[in-house]
């Protein structure tokens, strides 16, 4: 269970600190799949980072909770080891570290943290095949480089299967749609719609009202200017594409 | 033309150019002996040989001796071999030692070396190289040790279809410097010339990288590539870096870059997204960034033993 509550956040920039997140509150239960929208600038991808842990942000109010710990006192790690998955919106090129390395050292530091045995390397070959079986990632992309020449498909199936492996209690998708065509867009939803669990949360930023076609949210949160304007069902996504984020703002405020 | 040994009693200062960034005359040590070991070793590989083991020179620095010294390396036409220099020593001594290489027709040379030398020493190496026509010289060169030290290769590029590749990691910290110059004469068309350099600096290191390549009129199809990339892990590290193109030819593929910085924070805060800690997300990348330079070399012994050497060296840096 997620719980966050008046959560501001500001950034520095050269004409001082600026706020972004100017009071965010928000539950999300276990087992459901929460979807943020909102125009841009409005602080999506803000709070998706600031949940994160990157250092840009300073955290001025609020709280954050998975499970009652609080978040915003661990480092990226930590939170990690919580339980917080990121899939990030560009996900990160890291050359000369190929992926069968890459993800051996994160699911054992994952687990260490979490006090689990860490896996061997056949276990870890094991759990490679099967999670790439599953998603329809070819086993060559494990002596690739991270994201190193990957299409904007491969990127975003990759957040996926590292979602997979490191079995998240909440995730956070940020922006997965963008760089995706339909194809693409419906293999990354597949990949996401097979690890919906009744212990498993998720928070599902978009800009688009695409995605959500093929991840059904329960909740539809939308964000305007640092700010949650309007909650609802599946159906306020459908209400903002007609109507525009614009009109839509205004309305409601 | 071949090279003469740095003169001991004419030392080159920062005053001339190629020297504007290394003071080697503060760096020597004084009252040093003049080693009495002195050899010219000579490594003749002959037409059409294929030497399968490499060709080892050892170089162990004595304190307070001046050693110099001169290699001669020839491979006869269509001859292949590879000659691993390792330097090591203890104290505080000055190496002073001179490479003349001549390859043949179709001949190719593997040139490595491993220099770990006394932190209190001065290694100073030139090498020159005459490359025939469709020959190649693969060189990687793994710098670790020494006070001050500056490895100079002058190329010729004199047949055509020639190929030489000047690899290279420096890994310096402490009051370490050490200086990389080349310096590549494309005399013929169609040859090609590769430098591709990472340089990791901690503390107050100060590391040196200048290359020119200098495209003469009649070497048409000229491919040269030169690439020097320092990461910085200390404020009080240094890098100078000085990438040069001298091209008198009009049909020719060059390019160069350099790039000097700390490590990323986007890398890094993925990584830990990712459950790993800090050290150990700063430590795989800078692992990564020295990879992807050692992963040039050929031999998997060779690159195996230069990948220990720089993760121990990388482990130590990165632990405080």
């Amino acid at each position: 269970m997620i719980k966050i509550k008046d959560l501001k956040a500001s950034v520095d920039t050269d004409n001082g600190q600026v706020e972004i997140l100017k009071g965010i509150t928000l539950d999300i239960p276990e087992g459901e799949v929460h979807a943020i929208m909102g125009p841009n600038g409005s602080g999506k991808s803000t709070l998706s980072y600031v949940l994160a842990g990157q250092e840009d942000y300073t955290v001025t109010n609020g709280s954050a909770t998975l499970d009652g710990e609080d978040l915003l006192d661990l480092d990226p790690e930590e939170r990690a080891a919580a339980g917080l998955f990121l899939a990030f919106q560009y996900p990160v090129e890291i050359p000369g570290v190929n992926m069968s390395t890459f993800l051996k050292t994160s699911i054992n530091s994952i687990r260490k943290q979490r006090g689990e045995k860490e896996l061997d390397a056949l276990g870890m070959l094991k759990l490679i095949k099967t999670k790439c079986a599953e998603l329809g990632i070819d086993g060559d992309m494990m002596k690739r480089a991270v994201n190193v020449g990957f299409s904007g498909g491969e990127k975003k199936r990759n957040e996926v299967l590292q979602m997979a492996m490191l079995e998240p209690k909440f995730c956070v998708l940020d922006e997965t749609d963008s760089g995706l065509d339909i194809d693409a867009l419906k293999v990354v939803a597949e990949g996401v719609n097979a690890l919906r669990d009744p212990k498993r949360s998720f928070l599902i930023i978009t800009h688009y009202q695409r995605l959500l076609d093929y991840i059904t949210p329960d909740v539809v949160h939308v964000l305007a200017n640092g700010r949650i304007i309007k909650t609802g069902g599946p159906e306020l996504a459908h209400e903002l594409e007609e109507k525009g984020y614009a009109e839509f703002v205004e309305e409601a405020a | 033309m071949p090279l003469k040994a740095i003169d001991p009693d004419n030392l080159p200062t920062p005053k001339v150019e190629e020297w504007k960034f290394t003071n080697l005359p503060r760096a020597i040590p004084a009252n040093l002996t003049r080693s009495d070991d002195e050899t010219e070793q000579i490594i003749h590989i002959k037409r059409g040989e294929i030497r399968d083991n490499p060709v080892e020179i050892n170089f162990t620095g004595v304190d307070n001796a001046y050693h110099v010294d001169q290699v001669n390396i020839t491979l006869e036409e269509g001859a292949q071999a590879t000659v691993i220099e390792r330097h090591d020593g203890s104290g505080s001594y000055w190496k002073n030692r001179v490479t003349e290489i001549q390859i043949g027709k179709n001949a190719h040379l593997t040139h490595i070396r491993i220099q770990n030398d006394s932190t209190d020493a001065v290694n100073t190496n030139l090498v020159h190289m005459k490359l025939e026509q469709d020959s190649t010289y693969d060189s990687f060169n793994l710098n670790v040790g020494g006070k001050l030290t500056r490895h100079e290769s002058h190329a010729e590029i004199a047949g055509r279809g020639a190929e030489a590749t000047f690899n290279g990691v420096n890994l310096l910290n402490g009051s370490q410097h050490g200086d990389t110059t080349i310096l590549i004469e494309h005399q013929a068309p169609n040859c090609q010339s590769n430098q591709f350099y990472r340089s990791l600096l901690d503390d107050k290191s100060r590391c040196v990288f200048q290359g020119k390549v200098h495209v003469h009129q009649e070497a048409q199809k000229t491919d040269g590539y030169q690439l020097s990339n320092a990461l910085l892990l200390s404020p009080d590290a240094e890098m100078d870096t000085k990438p040069e193109l001298e091209i008198y030819a009009d049909d020719v593929k060059c390019s160069h870059g350099a790039t000097t910085g700390q490590l990323d924070e986007e890398p890094l805060f993925y990584l830990r997204q990712r459950g790993l800690s800090k050290a150990q997300a700063r430590l795989l990348l800078v692992q990564a960034f020295v990879y992807e330079a050692v992963d040039k070399i050929q031999s998997d012994d060779i690159r195996d033993e230069v990948l220990t050497m720089s993760n121990k060296w990388l482990q130590d840096a990165l632990k405080a």
